[in-house]
C-alpha cells in the first residue's frame, strides 16, 4: 500500500510549498492529505490512516501543540510520527512539542535537503 | 540592537531559501508610505516582551510575480493565493525576527498572519514605536519590509 502524509497548516501556500519540497526531496508519497488546523486534522484522521503528519504550530482554532495533546489521547493515531514545520523555533516550544510526542521539527524557511534529512528516516 | 540588519538577514534568507530569489537591500526609508496605492501588505502582530508588527508591502504586479515564484504557478490576479502567500511571507519573516530578539519563544507571541490589499490604504503608525522600513530590489521589482517594535519594560 502506498505511503500517505497529512500536512496541517492554515496557509494553503505553505501546504503547497511543503508538498513541492517533499517531491524535491525525493519523498514520493502516493497520497497527500491536507488540513487547515488541528480540528480539521483530527477529523481527517478519523477516516484516513497516514504514515506521517507534518504540522505547523501557530494556527487558529486548534494549534499544533494542542493537536499533539489531543492526538496523544487517541489510541488509534497516537503512534503516528509528527514533524513540526514552523516559524516557532524557540527551544521551549519545541521541547513541549517533543514531550507531547513530536518526532522532530523543521524551521521555516527550509530547504528540500532539510526536509529529506528529517522526514526521510521516518518513512 | 541593529534591527535593520535583522530585517535584511531575515528577508535575504527567506527569499533565497523558499523562493530561490536573490534580493538586494537598499537604504532604509526614513518616512512611512501613506497611502499605499494598488498594493498588498502581509503582516503579523507581535506581543509580549516586544510589541509591534512585521509587514511586507508590494505593489500588485510585484506581489503577483513573487507569488508566482513562491508557488511555481502563473498568477494573473490579486487572488487569495497572493494574500495567503504574503501573509505566510510575513509569518516567516516575523519568526526569524523573533528568534533574533529572544532565545525564549514564550517571550514574544506572534499573531495569525493577515493580508490587506487595495487601491488606497494606510497602515497605522505608532510614533512611540521604533520603526524601520527596508526596500529590497529583485528581478521581480521592489518590495518593502517594515518592522515596528516597542520594548515592553
Amino acid at each position: 500500500m502506498g505511503k500517505k502524509v497529512l500536512i496541517i497548516d492554515d496557509s494553503s501556500t505553505m501546504r503547497k510549498i511543503v508538498t513541492r519540497s517533499l517531491r524535491q526531496a525525493g519523498l514520493d508519497f502516493d497520497t497527500i492529505l491536507e488540513a487547515g488546523d488541528g480540528v480539521e486534522a483530527l477529523q481527517v484522521l478519523q477516516n484516513e490512516s497516514v504514515d506521517i503528519i507534518l504540522s505547523d504550530i501557530n494556527m487558529p482554532n486548534m494549534d499544533g501543540i494542542e493537536f499533539l495533546r489531543q492526538k496523544a489521547g487517541i489510541d488509534a493515531i497516537k503512534a503516528i510520527p509528527v514533524i513540526m514545520i514552523t516559524t516557532e523555533a524557540g527551544a521551549d516550544i519545541l521541547t513541549e512539542a517533543k514531550s507531547l510526542g513530536a518526532a522532530g521539527s523543521i524551521k521555516k524557511p527550509f530547504t528540500p535537503d532539510q526536509v529529506s534529512d528529517i522526514i526521510g528516516p521516518l518513512v | 540592537m541593529d534591527w535593520e540588519q535583522h530585517v535584511i538577514d531575515a528577508t535575504t534568507e527567506v527569499f533565497s531559501t523558499m523562493l530561490m530569489m536573490e534580493v538586494t537591500p537598499e537604504l532604509p526609508r526614513l518616512e512611512t508610505i501613506e497611502p499605499f496605492d494598488h498594493s498588498i501588505t502581509g503582516m503579523v502582530g507581535m506581543a509580549g516582551q516586544y510589541k509591534g508588527m512585521l509587514a511586507i508591502h508590494a505593489c500588485d504586479q510585484v506581489a503577483m510575480a513573487i507569488t508566482s515564484n513562491f508557488l511555481g504557478l502563473e498568477v494573473d490576479s490579486l487572488n487569495d493565493d497572493v494574500k495567503d502567500a504574503f501573509g505566510e511571507l510575513a509569518n516567516m519573516l516575523a519568526g526569524s525576527i523573533k528568534a533574533y530578539l529572544s532565545d525564549n519563544s514564550r517571550d514574544i507571541q506572534l499573531s495569525i498572519p493577515s493580508a490587506v490589499c487595495g487601491q488606497n490604504y494606510s497602515i497605522d503608525f505608532h510614533p512611540h514605536r521604533r520603526s524601520t522600513m527596508v526596500p529590497f530590489t529583485s528581478a521581480e521589482g521592489t518590495f518593502l519590509v517594515e518592522l515596528q517594535l516597542e520594548h515592553q519594560s
